[in-house]
């Protein structure tokens, strides 16, 4: 709907003209100063592709959930559920007193695979037990990445290493 | 009808056709320095379409991290840079989407602040008037409807080949000519004109 005092004003059927092109840019201009990419993501996006050729399927966050159990959120614990084609990888993340956190999963279908935590510091390996639980007791916080390393010789040949997206803990 | 366009704009605008078909086609046959080079030109779109979309910065960094992965298992049927950058951009914005409704992070768009300027520091007088100016066009983005300011959001960032694909790919109308400048650049330009100074509230 135009407004009513449209006698000079630009009607939407036009083709763009320059106002409506210097305006564009200004537009960019604006949000590229309120709201810019971290200069980096680029790059970090182009190292996660190439580890495709390490023959990796990649989980999908499914859910999260935030359950604040004390007051000032002094207290919270976090839920969260990813998806890959083979595994559902469901992770419970507890702060820690000494600053760290805690992290607790479960791996669905249950089963024995070695799990590694990339941190900011120094990778750390775990591995599940029959039921698919695995634990890590004190995580830095961060940013962090699962990976689920190849089952050794499955039955079912399952043979790939399963990533998780980067989670900040 | 619009003749008028200079030739060098449209050469620019067919070199970069043809460049990004070839970086597609290398990308295509395993060249990771070619993708390397699409995700760094339009990462920045991308991030503008997760974050219209009312994502946390770091839920905004998964969504571009899950699209680009998509992406190379679907190179196979993208062949020019306007169906790129649609698929890219209707695939940023369903799987931001999703994520908002996974999770409970993410920050509604209509909370976002249009109170406040980026500080961009003060100097020259050129520059008082060139803050009085952005300031008014912010107000008045401000004034937009939460679908236009979406939509004229992630178009400033669409290479201008590309306009008529994004604007398709947000679900909004094009001219069956061209790209036209659409309800929400009208809306835009018929505030400014009204009140050369937006009242700044």
């Amino acid at each position: 709907m135009t407004p009513p005092d449209a006698d000079r004003l630009p009607s939407a059927d036009e083709p763009f003209d320059d106002v409506d092109l210097g305006l564009l840019d200004d537009i960019r201009e604006l949000f590229q100063a309120a709201d810019p990419m971290p200069p980096d993501l680029p790059e970090r996006i182009s190292f996660f592709i190439a580890l495709r050729d390490l023959e990796i399927e990649v989980a999908r966050l499914a859910e999260e959930d935030q359950l604040t159990a004390a007051a000032r959120g002094a207290e919270q614990s976090r839920t969260i559920t990813f998806d890959s084609d083979s595994l559902t990888i469901m992770i419970r993340i507890d702060a820690n007193r000494d600053g760290t956190v805690r992290v607790d999963g479960w791996l669905a279908p249950p089963q024995r695979r070695e799990i590694e935590m990339k941190t900011a510091a120094d990778p750390l390996s775990v591995a599940s037990d029959e039921q698919g639980r695995f634990s890590f007791a004190r995580v830095p916080q961060g940013t962090a990445q699962l990976v689920v390393r190849p089952a050794e010789q499955g039955p079912s040949g399952a043979g790939r290493s399963v990533v998780t997206p980067a989670l900040i803990l | 009808m619009d003749d008028s366009k200079p030739a060098t704009v449209q050469a620019t605008q067919l070199n970069r056709n043809a460049r990004i078909a070839s970086l597609v086609s290398a990308a295509r046959q395993g060249s990771k320095d070619a993708l390397g080079q699409i995700v760094t030109e339009l990462s920045p779109l991308l991030w503008q379409v997760a974050r219209a979309a009312g994502l946390s910065s770091s839920d905004a960094e998964d969504v571009l991290q899950t699209v680009w992965m998509r992406l190379v298992a679907h190179l196979d049927d993208i062949h020019d840079s306007a169906a790129l950058t649609g698929w890219l951009v209707v695939t940023t914005r369903r799987e931001a989407w999703r994520v908002r409704a996974a999770g409970r992070r993410q920050i509604p768009a209509d909370q976002e602040s249009f109170d406040e300027l980026p500080d961009q520091g003060h100097g020259s007088e050129e520059q008082v008037i060139l803050d009085d100016q952005r300031r008014a066009l912010w107000v008045a983005i401000g004034q937009l409807s939460a679908r236009c300011q979406e939509l004229l959001r992630v178009i400033a960032f669409a290479p201008r080949p590309d306009y008529a694909a994004v604007a398709a790919a947000l679900g909004m109308p094009v001219g069956s000519i061209g790209p036209t400048r659409g309800r929400c650049l009208a809306k835009l330009r018929a505030l400014l004109a009204s009140d050369p100074e937006v009242s700044p509230g």
